[in-house]
């Protein structure tokens, strides 16, 4: 079945790499980006997987994973993760996932965020609706505090220009 | 397993796996360009705040390998027996990096009426970029002006045939351009390892890096040309089409190949127009507007319209002029 081989391959992708980024009572966080795989097994089954991406090619997806754990004694509040969307990269309507966490786009290189909804850009003398292609970053944040020990993970879908 | 982690999982089928989708975009992000990623992380430990980064994640944009080939003429008419007939094709390089093409001709193509003959240099560049072709043009030699084509960038050229005498009015022969890129072609996603732009990978689009399209000869005993063009004087010496200003229309006709049998040429005086009495004239010499012994008249049976008889025409009577005037109402 497609569906449980997928869970195990994402459930392999929620596994921690290195923590190289980790610091004594702090927070430890990881950034990788990945493309879909589709490719035929022994048994001639088509089987989906995530594989790290090295190189991408115009008009292919990637997907951008952050993972964060709290590796500290203490709870952190108040934490917001916040990605960059290459100017090179069309961000994936609908693709932000990240379960509990209050989901914002910026359209001015980071400086402010708002729901996608309200967001605007001026082109011209008018004013209109932001679109995918006006998003310079994505970000998270968490309601409540991440406790001593406990993770999650957010990601996006962008494809190459 | 946490129930964060579980959440993320369960909804991570539903929501990360989607098919692959590839839209096209004009311009192709340029072929060795990085794309970092650096994630920051913001939160208060105790009441502090702190912000960290995450490592950088990055990817490297090699090189897609695509072509687009069009024909400007997708049918060209032809007598038997004739020479070096161009057809007129425009190569552009739909892929985001520098490319080399190879091209070739092959006129042995099903589906048609006769088999047209490629000439002894059978593809030539549209040097001059005028769409005919012409003695400014260069020969395209396989190996040695093979087209470099930048992304986006594209290149006209000519394929020429010659027409069996055999062919006969009405009979289609088809001929066809072979594009193919020169780093390779192929299923699209087939990888030439570092043979992309700077040494990355070079990767085959959709279109499979090669392109075959077909143009046709149509056969045809008679080859006639006409063309209008009007000139206006105003009443007050210049060009504008006001009430008052006289229209002057040229008519020209030719015939290159063949007999046009009983040739006559009709052209209704336009809407909102009066016609100018005695005007008519064939290669300069006048015609009366009478239905009588000469070759033209103003036929006003119906709607007025100028009538000439050309007669029998061929290459030998050249350039057939006619002109008339109109007084916009």
């Amino acid at each position: 079945m497609k569906s449980e081989k997928t869970l195990w391959i994402l459930l392999a992708v929620l596994t921690f790499g290195s923590a190289n980024a980790q610091q004594e009572g702090t927070l430890d966080v990881q950034t990788t980006v990945e493309k879909v795989q589709v490719s035929t097994n022994a048994a001639g089954e088509e089987v989906t997987e995530l594989v790290p991406a090295e190189t991408v090619v115009p008009g292919e997806r990637v997907i951008y994973t952050t993972s964060f754990r709290n590796t500290g004694s203490d709870p952190a509040d108040n934490v917001v993760i916040t990605n960059p969307i290459s100017e090179n990269l069309l961000y994936v309507e609908g693709s932000a996932f990240g379960p509990g966490l209050e989901l914002e786009f910026s359209v001015d290189g980071g400086q402010t965020f708002a729901a996608a909804e309200s967001l605007t850009v001026i082109e011209g003398d008018a004013e209109r609706s932001a679109t995918p292609d006006d998003y310079t970053h994505i970000r998270w944040s968490m309601p409540g505090s991440l406790d001593t020990g406990a993770q999650g993970i957010v990601r996006f879908s962008a494809i190459l220009k | 397993m946490t129930g964060w982690k579980r959440q993320a999982a369960l909804a991570c089928v539903a929501t990360c796996v989607m098919a692959l989708s590839a839209p096209v975009f004009a311009d192709g992000t340029p072929a060795g360009t990085v794309i970092e990623n650096t994630a920051t992380i913001s939160f208060d430990l105790g009441g502090t705040p702190t912000t960290l980064t995450s490592n950088t994640a990055s990817v490297t944009v090699v090189e897609r390998i695509d072509v687009s080939v069009s024909l400007q003429t997708a049918q060209r008419l032809v007598t038997a027996g004739s020479s070096d007939q161009p057809l007129l094709y425009t190569i552009v390089n739909t892929g985001n990096g520098t490319e080399t093409f190879q091209l070739s001709v092959n006129s042995a193509v099903g589906g048609d009426d006769f088999d047209p003959t490629p000439s002894a240099t059978s593809i030539y560049f549209d040097t001059d970029a005028s769409g005919d072709f012409n003695a400014g043009d260069v020969a395209y030699s396989p190996g040695s002006n093979d087209p470099v084509l930048a992304a986006d960038a594209s290149v006209a050229v000519f394929i020429l045939n010659d027409i069996p005498g055999s062919a006969t009015n009405g009979q289609r022969g088809l001929s066809e351009l072979i594009v193919t890129a020169a780093t390779g072609s192929g299923a699209p996603g087939t990888v030439f390892a570092g043979q992309g732009d700077g040494g990355v990978d070079a990767v085959v689009g959709a279109t499979t890096a090669t392109v075959t399209l077909a143009g046709e000869y149509l056969v045809s005993d008679v080859l006639l040309t006409i063309n209008k063009s009007q000139q206006v004087t105003d009443p007050f010496g210049g060009s504008e089409p006001v009430p008052g200003a006289t229209i002057t229309y040229s008519i020209v006709v030719e015939v290159t190949a063949g007999t046009a049998t009983g040739s006559i040429v009709r052209d209704a005086i336009p809407a909102f127009t009066t016609y100018v009495s005695n005007s008519l004239l064939l290669n300069t010499g006048a015609l009366s507007d009478a239905v009588d012994a000469d070759e033209g008249e103003l036929d006003t049976s119906g709607a007025p319209t100028i009538v000439v008889r050309l007669g029998d025409l061929t290459s030998t009577d050249g350039v057939q002029t006619i002109e008339f005037q109109v007084v916009i109402d």
